[in-house]
């Protein structure tokens, strides 16, 4: 892949701007308005997620005691806050460097590592939340000034100090404002929501970024070499396809109890075999194009042979099988929540369906907002896929 | 029988315009913009010209099936002649059900390709019937059947009692023509149309598919309006003749006229194209100097393909594409390799490339019996020997621009150390095949057939190989380019002093090109010597046949 890149470098014999096939893809999908909705509602749920504990929290930003100036919100930060925020800035900044996908990778994931272990050894939240205490403290008068959270509620933060506060119409109490009401038990509708997106997006991408992967690794041998290795891989197919997911996750909750990364990595595991019938199927096909068989007969390596001149001219119905797999893998969590296996206390968004639908009288703002939440994401990625299999080939793209 | 002073058909200024609706704009493709053609009955009238000059419309536009949403025909008249009517009949004003009758019962058509044109899930003898029934509603089944019987017998189709119950996946493409021809004919239409009906065919049943139209032509007294790229085919059967070429008649008139006196410049360049008149112009070379030097020999090779059956997919027999096929190929020769389509051509190209593993026997190279290596030892062989395909649309990776595909496999060889020497050499392997440096930043579909050809010299040249397969690398492409390309390899012989090893079915070609020919026959080298030798006094009958059934320019 590293020559790729190399073609970027200007030269003097042409006057065309020149990209790469990667840049050129990025560049085209992004040039077209379905994808640039897509990401623009992908990117505003990314910052959310990433800056949840900002946005929504029950801990002022800043708060003075007796001219002592603290942020209980950083105090109160975990560690996976801490290294969701390392990696997005991160990222942010290398977005804007010169270095090529490798490198950039590995600086990620290395920004990653560093958090993780050094955040270890010195983030240490308190483990008691007491949501309610900062409030209190500023009603009794007790501080100076306080600054709070556009939202000033947390996602399990229940207003017991208000007594009974369960569905709260939005917007009907002037002293508390609930944008989007408040759930059964008392908690913000919309703090819960925000808090959840992180869910939505990890689940959606890592789960199906594990199928992607397993399945065109495994689907693009068993195209490219066919014969024996097809029928083995097929077999493998099947015996995947067999498996019920739900009952597979029953079984692994029931021996190392609920953890969404379990999860996406069961449903990864389970839904690669989709993405390997059609990366097969496409390579069955390119196998025999002449252009492969060039490859083949230039001496070209075996990966750049498979991951170069096959897969973009076989990925499109992958992309596009993609964009659903990650609004499947959010409904599958929806599933698994509407059954009593999601995570204990975490909100999510199909939890809250699920909520909505258990309670005894009809409150629409408990179905519409992470109902239209999950209808959008599953739109955006949808849109981004279509504007990806369009600008991934070049008889559509304008010259 | 015949009124010979009407005409059949009278086509007059006809213009038949395409709407390309696109997005922004909508573009108008003037495909026939204008043509005249008298036809009269008995008459066989020939139209040529390259892809894309509007011959096969012409065709289309005259029995309607062109979709109406996107035709239009601004002017023109084609009016046709039916046999026992005073009156002439527009046809692109008859309305569609009358049109309905006429198609197939006055107005018979026949496809390129006969693969496709027949319905698989009917016997052959129920579409003729279908066919017959519908246009002549009096006859009776058995009538029918015995109509299609005797046109069946018409076509030559051997035991046509037992042939007419067959499907059409048990005839070979010869007789499915043969079928196509028979159904077209069942019905006795007055005007025949075939589009390029023999493309798809080996030259040997070419010949006799030709010549049973021609004799059916004769008795029938039909009008044929012969669509065909070929003058050789032209020359054989056609009356008159006219000239295409983007929409427009160039010229039209006698064959003999046409062919032998030729007025208009486009004319004179097509038949100069011919490879059986490009022979004069031939760069002169002689390989004799090191011809005793052999590059590849190769020895008792044989690639054969297993066939499976039953659950546990036990090897029953074989498919012996390839069997027992000695050749020498001596440096710096053009040796021909011709046979028709399924003879194994192509397999023994691509097996001395390992492209399909040999199953037995030996290729030799440089002293290196290379089909024992692995494949890891075998790719330091692939520099040196390369292969161009034929179909230049599907030969180049579409997602790559051309510097990429040219400097891959630089990268990967090590040839030149940096990226931006890797470049200039792709620009001069351009300039070589006649192509502009700035087409490097462009994707494969930016350009035409002849272009992508060029360019996939141009990749093979790229490592500088010795040996080159040529897989009928020209069989795709319309005649004059055909002759560029011929050309083109000719001076990169001379220039690069490459071996090269010709697969066609073309004769006129191997004449042109090769030094030696090597003819095969299912599997087996039959024939092998000195072109002139083989071209001229074949010694084998299955050459004999093949050299005889060429069509060719007769004075």
């Amino acid at each position: 892949m590293t020559e790729l890149n190399s073609n970027s470098q200007p030269s003097a014999s042409s006057t065309q701007t020149r990209y790469s096939f990667t840049q050129r893809v990025i560049k085209d999908t992004f040039t077209r308005w379905g994808a640039r909705i897509g990401l623009a509602w992908i990117a505003i749920l990314t910052v959310v997620a990433v800056f949840a504990p900002f946005v929504a929290s029950s801990f002022p930003w800043l708060i003075s005691q007796s001219g002592v100036v603290t942020s209980p919100l950083l105090e109160h930060l975990s560690l996976a806050d801490v290294t969701l925020l390392m990696t997005f800035f991160t990222a942010f900044f290398l977005c804007f460097t010169q270095l090529n996908l490798e490198k950039k990778a590995i600086i990620l994931i290395a920004a990653v590592i560093i958090t993780l272990v050094a955040g270890s050894l010195t983030i240490n939240p308190p483990k008691l939340s007491i949501y309610e205490h900062y409030r209190t403290l500023h009603q009794q008068g007790d501080v100076d000034w306080v600054i709070y959270p556009p939202i000033p509620f947390s996602a399990q933060d229940y207003l017991r100090d208000y007594g009974d506060t369960g569905l709260e119409h939005p917007l009907s109490k002037n002293d508390r404002r609930h944008w989007f009401g408040t759930e059964e038990n008392g908690a913000d509708v919309l703090s819960r929501m925000i808090h959840a997106s992180r869910i939505a997006l990890a689940i959606g991408f890592i789960a199906t970024g594990i199928a992607m992967s397993i399945g065109i690794v495994i689907g693009g041998l068993m195209g490219f070499f066919s014969g024996k290795v097809d029928m083995i891989g097929m077999r493998i197919v099947e015996v995947f396809e067999a498996i019920p997911t739900l009952f597979l996750l029953l079984t692994f909750v029931a021996f190392f109890g609920r953890s969404l990364y379990l999860m996406m990595v069961i449903i990864g595991i389970t839904g690669w075999t989709g993405y390997a019938r059609y990366i097969r199927a496409e390579f069955l096909r390119l196998r025999q194009q002449d252009f492969v068989q060039a490859a083949i007969s230039l001496g070209l390596p075996l990966p750049s042979i498979l991951f170069r001149h096959m897969l973009p001219n076989g990925i499109a119905p992958v992309l596009v099988a993609a964009s659903f797999g990650v609004a499947s893998a959010i409904l599958s969590e929806a599933t698994l929540s509407f059954l009593g296996l999601g995570l204990v206390g975490e909100p999510s968004w199909g939890q809250m369906l699920n909520q909505a639908v258990k309670s005894s009288s009809f409150n629409w703002w408990m179905a519409a907002f992470p109902g239209g939440a999950i209808f959008l994401t599953v739109f955006a990625y949808n849109l981004i896929g279509e504007a990806m299999r369009d600008a991934i080939d070049p008889h559509l793209h304008k010259s | 029988m015949s009124d010979n002073s009407l005409p059949l058909l009278e086509i007059s200024n006809l213009k038949t315009w395409f709407n390309a609706h696109d997005a922004n704009q909508s573009e108008i493709v003037k495909a026939v913009d204008g043509i005249d053609i008298t036809m009269h009955r008995g008459q066989t009238f020939c139209l040529v010209g390259e892809s894309g000059s509007g011959k096969s419309i012409t065709a289309l536009s005259m029995i309607g099936l062109l979709p109406k949403q996107v035709t239009s025909h601004p002017a023109g008249r084609i009016l046709f002649y039916p046999e026992h009517k005073q009156t002439a009949l527009d046809l692109l004003k008859t309305p569609e059900q009358q049109l309905r009758t006429i198609r197939g019962s006055q107005i018979a058509m026949i496809f390129q390709e006969p693969m496709n044109s027949l319905n698989p899930v009917f016997t052959i003898g129920d579409q003729i019937i279908e066919a017959l029934l519908l246009h002549q509603p009096e006859l009776s089944y058995e009538a029918a059947r015995m109509k299609t019987i005797q046109a069946l017998t018409d076509v030559c189709i051997p035991n046509p009692e037992q042939r007419i119950d067959n499907y059409p996946h048990q005839l070979s493409g010869g007789q499915r023509q043969r079928v196509m021809i028979a159904m077209a004919i069942a019905c006795e239409p007055e005007l025949l149309i075939a589009d390029e009906p023999t493309t798809a065919l080996d030259v040997t049943v070419q010949k006799e598919v030709l010549q049973l139209m021609k004799d059916l032509q004769r008795n029938r007294n039909m009008g044929l309006l012969l669509i065909t790229h070929d003058f050789g085919i032209v020359s054989e059967m056609g009356d008159q003749l006219a000239v295409m070429r983007r929409g427009r008649l160039l010229e039209s008139g006698s064959v003999q006229s046409i062919l032998f006196n030729p007025q208009h410049d486009y004319t004179k360049k097509l038949i100069a194209a011919l490879p059986h008149n490009l022979q004069q112009h031939k760069p002169e070379y002689s390989p004799a100097q090191n011809s005793n030097q052999t590059l590849i020999s190769i020895k008792q090779l044989k690639v054969w393909f297993p066939i499976k059956k039953g659950l546990l997919k036990q090897t029953v027999g074989h498919v012996k594409a390839v069997d027992e096929v000695d050749l020498d190929i001596h440096k710096g020769q053009i040796v021909a390799l011709v046979g028709e389509s399924g003879c194994g051509k192509t397999t023994l190209g691509r097996s001395i490339l390992r492209l399909t593993e040999p199953t037995a026997g030996q290729i030799v190279i440089n002293q290196t019996d290379v089909s024992e290596l692995s494949r890891a030892e075998f790719r330091p062989f692939r520099k040196t020997l390369q292969f161009i395909f034929q179909d230049p649309m599907s030969s180049l990776n579409p997602r790559l621009t051309i510097a990429t595909t040219l400097t891959e496999p630089m990268a990967v060889h090590k040839i030149c150390d940096t990226q931006q020497q890797r470049i200039d050499l792709a620009v001069e392997l351009l300039e070589q095949v006649q192509l502009d440096a700035s087409h490097l930043w462009r994707y494969p579909h930016q350009f035409s057939g002849g272009q992508r050809q060029r360019i996939g010299i141009a990749r093979a040249l790229a490592l500088n190989p010795d040996f080159i397969i040529c897989d009928e690398v020209t069989s795709a492409l319309d005649v004059s380019v055909q002759a560029e390309i011929l050309q083109l390899l000719l001076e990169l012989r001379q220039q690069r002093g490459l071996t090269l090893l010709f697969i066609t079915h073309n004769i006129g070609v191997v004449e042109y090109i090769s030094d030696i020919t090597a003819v095969m026959y299912q599997g087996k080298i039959v024939e092998q010597g000195l072109t002139d030798q083989v071209c001229t006094n074949p010694a084998h009958p299955y050459t004999q046949k093949l050299i005889s059934a060429v069509p060719r320019i007769a004075a």
